[in-house]
């Protein structure tokens, strides 16, 4: 695949399995779909811990050297800062791959699900069994 | 001439007096009714301590609740003994709902969660009983709601806020209040829910909250609408106790808000990094 960033749709189940609810506490999350999973792999710019919801900047790079900026919102800072996540936890420079529920419209942004690190650590509902079936947006 | 003027002068500063003493006398403002405070000793009170967090989803009355899902997915709605009028207002707003026009009024932040909606919030709560009145601190928002058992009276013209005039009682373990003075949906930024369910400025509502486990904390509303309901409206929900050293935080809706609700449109935009809406 030329790109660098992949989109996966996968099966409403996976999604199900996928989504989690606490990103749309403060607002309606109609705009994500959440019967959809994109795959975007890239360069944490910042991780914006703050309320009403929490949002991790990704830099992501096309394979043509166009960088775009994608924004994916998480819960809040109160909720996750309870289930142990920090600031810290998506440190800026660090290179993921990250799972969400796109914007119906396409749009560079979506609600977060998961991570995976260089590392192979990961946050949220990872699934290495689920992967990437579709083509970038 | 000038004793007759001194007369003058003087009936004119006598009236002067008098009719100042008469305005400061007649003063419109009103006073809340008497009474002699009372306080329940600390030791026939309950032990609500900790953390507590609602079970079950935002549906507010998931006992009449139809369609599956949560309170934005397509076709889940309440059934609430409405009147024509209102049920057709809540059709209209169930549309919007179902267009994404039907924002929270939360989303621009700034305004409270009204009665009854404050036990119908997300994040976790505390509540807190002194002797002399109950306070319930929810994380969302943030919210308080207060309640008043020290024996004083409803006020007697009660205008309308978010979470009214609340004075109760203990029977036992059981906090027993009733709310008044609510603005419900007068002003339209007062909902129970994000299907669009609505009450109205003549709703009132009397609640019990009693601990039914260990570790459930039971809130039942009794809901009346002259405006909109054709009978008594009951409710229930459920509160479960979160692990000991759970720690509630401040809620700074407008801290980083990337979702503010389009004027025009209604639809909730969501911000790009540029401060641009992503979804026009």
């Amino acid at each position: 695949m030329k790109s660098l960033y992949k989109m996966v749709l996968v099966l409403a189940i996976a999604a199900l399995l996928f989504s989690i609810q606490p990103a749309v506490a403060h607002h309606s999350g109609a705009g994500f779909d959440s019967s959809r999973v994109v795959e975007v792999k890239g360069t944490v710019k910042e991780f914006q811990f703050k309320n009403p919801h929490t949002w991790i900047q990704v830099l992501v790079d096309d394979g043509t050297g166009k960088i775009t900026e994608w924004s994916l919102e998480w819960g809040s800072p109160n909720s996750l800062g309870r289930q142990g996540y920090r600031p810290s936890t998506f440190p800026p420079g660090a290179k993921v791959i990250m799972r969400l529920n796109p914007m119906r419209n396409g749009a560079p942004a979506g609600g977060f699900i998961a991570a995976k690190f260089e590392d192979g650590t990961t946050i949220g509902r990872w699934d290495d069994k689920v992967g990437p079936s579709a083509a970038a947006p | 001439m000038i004793r007759r003027m001194k007369v003058i002068l003087t009936g004119l500063g006598l009236s002067l007096v008098l009719v100042s003493a008469s305005g400061y006398a007649q003063d419109r403002a009103q006073q809340p009714p008497s009474y002699t405070p009372t306080a329940t000793p600390s030791e026939k009170l309950p032990d609500w301590s900790g953390a507590w967090q609602m079970m079950g989803g935002t549906v507010f009355d998931a006992a009449t609740q139809t369609g599956k899902g949560g309170a934005i997915d397509l076709g889940v709605r309440e059934h609430p003994p409405y009147n024509a009028e209102w049920e057709a207002l809540y059709q209209r707003n169930l549309e919007k709902r179902d267009q994404n026009r039907f924002p929270d009024v939360f989303t621009n932040c700034g305004v409270p969660a009204s009665y009854p909606r404050v036990f119908n919030l997300p994040d976790p709560y505390e509540f807190v009983i002194r002797p002399e009145q109950v306070w319930i601190l929810a994380e969302n928002g943030p919210n308080v709601m207060r309640i008043y058992t020290d024996g004083r009276k409803h006020l007697d013209e009660p205008w309308g806020t978010y979470t009214g005039d609340s004075v109760g009682h203990w029977e036992g373990d059981t906090l027993v209040f009733t709310t008044i003075g609510l603005k419900g949906n007068r002003d339209g930024d007062s909902i129970l829910d994000r299907t669009g369910l609505v009450l109205s400025d003549q709703s009132r509502g009397t609640t019990r909250i009693r601990k039914i486990d260990a570790n459930t904390l039971e809130v039942v509303m009794t809901l009346e609408d002259s405006k909109a309901l054709t009978k008594p409206w009951a409710v229930t929900k459920r509160f479960r106790k979160l692990p000991q050293g759970t720690r509630l935080y401040d809620y700074g809706c407008a801290e980083n808000n990337r979702n503010p609700v389009d004027e025009k449109s209604g639809k909730t935009l969501l911000l790009g990094p540029d401060g641009k809406p992503l979804n026009d």
